[in-house]
């Protein structure tokens, strides 16, 4: 008898002594009743902190309301998102997180790839990369746009300046210029979350068999081609779910650009994210914030909907 | 041989520029709490200095002490954890182990919560917290940070509850062990790794949020991520003991970051790897 043959009636038997035994099915009723109780509390804690805010914020996107101008509120239809439409900030804002996304979702795959492969080929040392790279991943992301802005990019004694003037670039004014501005928080937050995809590739690189490389190098393939060949198209899901992770949260990022810029100089680096908070809480106007907002979470959306459509595909 | 000695060495070094990358900044702002305000401002920046306990000995028991800042972070992280451990670990039993009506539903409303962008969150929450008079309390804080937490916790323990053989439970069932007994005695001792997990992944969350508590913030309630903007002005910056504070901030993290080291790993990848060839 193969072995198949053997698991076919392993598991016959299994699904006997299931229905025999099964005390489940006597106690359909008692279950059901338990598994409300315990679902009912984390559930209706979740719609009263995610749903209703949900409800409420669709509802307020359709008033006029303005904290510093109470007795002008009121019910305003369509308004803010006519508003909206016609809005060059919105659109400015809406480039902004389309570019910082992109650009720190790649850069964070890409070298977060190439070196899980490469810590994944030492003999040694792969310790003190897990080591150290747990270290930006846990700080929050205030205390490293603090720290990257005044001991890093800071004009005068920074060292990020102090290596430009060392190598010859000259001192630049890192986040006052609006490129340079938009630049320094993509690298920061690339800086701060490759250690993520990092971790994750090279936990899903340890993962692979052996005896398919074992098989390749018998016949003589190429790292690059062992590379291309076999560990991307297994590695596919993980690096797909790493993506849609990291998208996520790069879309909702806020407290690095806050601390690092506050979305300046002008709105150079002011992702919409940023702008809605700005609207809502500086400018205090909540009816427009909302409605940012909701701009916003129909962007995410769109994305989400893109990068799941990616991971079904093949 | 000599070329493969070079690749060898490219490689060896490429991977320490990487290191040093990820390390040095943190390194340096720990630094930097160690030196007085001029060596911090010095040009070109200095590496060798005679250390100080200045700026921790200013932020600490000074004129603006963030003692209270970080008993405000502590407490808020902690009382986030419980809260929704208390919350999610039932949940996560009952739609990981038993036959309900609807259990993919519910495992999708959890799952697209945790799309929500907080600022469309905390735009109507301020709103309502405002009104019952809740801004600048613990409970307003730690109901808010539920809206992230929760979703994830559920999620991250859910797998872990999908990996008990389903026949340990039958078992305690034959010798006629209740539903509740049986989740006391057999299915949390062998989730308590899972729950570990979630534990360190909600209080970092927790300790790291920035724009709830910006918004929710106030004189009773100031965790100490906010509380360093304190020592940053357009005056004057003082960054000998904004380097120590961001030090302070830093230190509970690390020390969990480096203490649960495995249990992080594990739970990065549980969700990229496990929940994402689930779903």
């Amino acid at each position: 008898m193969n072995k198949s043959a053997v698991a076919g009636v392993v598991a016959q038997g299994r699904r006997a002594l299931h229905r025999r035994a099964d005390p489940a099915r006597i106690m359909e009723g008692r279950e059901r009743r338990f598994a409300a109780a315990l679902l009912a509390p984390a559930f209706l804690a979740l719609m009263a902190t995610t749903t209703f805010p949900l409800l409420f914020l669709i509802w307020t996107s359709f008033y006029r309301m303005n904290l510093s101008m109470p007795f002008m509120d009121g019910f305003a239809g369509l308004d803010n998102y006519r508003e909206l439409l016609a809005d060059p900030r919105f659109w400015q804002s809406l480039g902004v997180s389309l570019v910082y996304t992109a650009s720190t979702v790649v850069l964070q795959v890409v070298i977060g790839l190439a070196l899980a492969v490469l810590v994944h080929g030492m003999r040694r040392g792969q310790g003190l990369f897990r080591m150290v790279a747990i270290l930006p991943v846990v700080l929050s992301p205030a205390v490293v746009g603090m720290v990257w802005r005044s001991f890093m990019l800071a004009p005068d004694f920074g060292v990020v300046d102090y290596l430009a003037v060392t190598a010859g670039l000259g001192s630049h004014n890192w986040l006052g210029d609006p490129t340079l501005a938009l630049v320094s928080v993509i690298v920061i937050h690339t800086w701060q979350w490759t250690p993520f995809a990092f971790m994750v590739l090279l936990a899903s690189l340890a993962a692979l068999p052996d005896d398919i490389y074992e098989a390749a190098r018998i016949d003589r393939a190429s790292a690059w081609q062992s590379f291309r060949r076999i560990t991307l198209p297994l590695l596919r899901p993980a690096i797909v779910m790493v993506i849609i992770m990291r998208t996520m949260v790069a879309l909702t990022a806020f407290a690095a650009i806050f601390t690092v810029t506050g979305g300046g100089p002008g709105t150079a680096t002011e992702i919409l994210n940023l702008y809605a908070y700005r609207k809502s809480f500086t400018e205090l106007s909540i009816g427009y914030g909302s409605a940012l907002a909701v701009a916003l979470l129909v962007f995410t959306l769109v994305v989400s909907g893109v990068l799941f459509a990616l991971r079904r595909a093949k | 041989m000599t070329a493969k000695r070079l690749r060898l060495g490219i490689l060896i070094g490429v991977s320490g520029l990487f290191l040093l990358a990820w390390i040095f900044p943190i390194l340096w702002s720990l630094l930097n709490a160690f030196k007085t305000e001029q060596d911090v401002l010095a040009y070109p920046p200095k590496l060798v200095f005679s250390p100080t306990l200045d700026a921790f000995r200013d932020v600490l028991f000074g004129a603006t002490s963030i003692l209270p800042n970080l008993a405000s972070s502590f407490i808020i992280s902690i009382g986030t954890t419980i809260v929704t451990m208390a919350l999610a670990i039932p949940a996560a039993y009952a739609l990981a182990r038993l036959r309900i009506p609807g259990k993919r539903w519910a495992g999708f409303y959890v799952l697209a919560t945790q799309m929500l962008p907080p600022v469309g969150i905390i735009i109507p929450y301020f709103l309502i917290l405002r009104n019952i008079g809740w801004i600048d309390t613990y409970q307003g804080i730690i109901l808010i940070y539920l809206s992230f937490s929760l979703p994830f916790a559920i999620w991250l323990l859910v797998s872990y509850f999908e990996d008990i053989p389903f026949e340990m439970e039958e078992a305690a069932f034959l010798d006629g062990a209740s539903r509740l007994k049986t989740l006391r005695r057999i299915i949390l001792p062998q989730v308590q790794g899972g729950v570990a997990v979630t534990v360190v992944f909600v209080f970092l969350n927790a300790w790291n949020e920035f724009l709830f508590a910006v918004v929710l913030s106030g004189n009773t309630v100031r965790p100490v991520t906010i509380a360093m903007f304190n020592f940053v002005s357009v005056e004057q910056t003082l960054w000998a003991k904004l380097a120590a504070v961001s030090a302070l901030a830093m230190l509970p993290v690390i020390v969990l970051g480096v203490v649960a080291q495995k249990h992080i790993v594990k739970g990065l990848t549980v969700g990229a790897v496990k929940g994402g060839g689930r779903r």
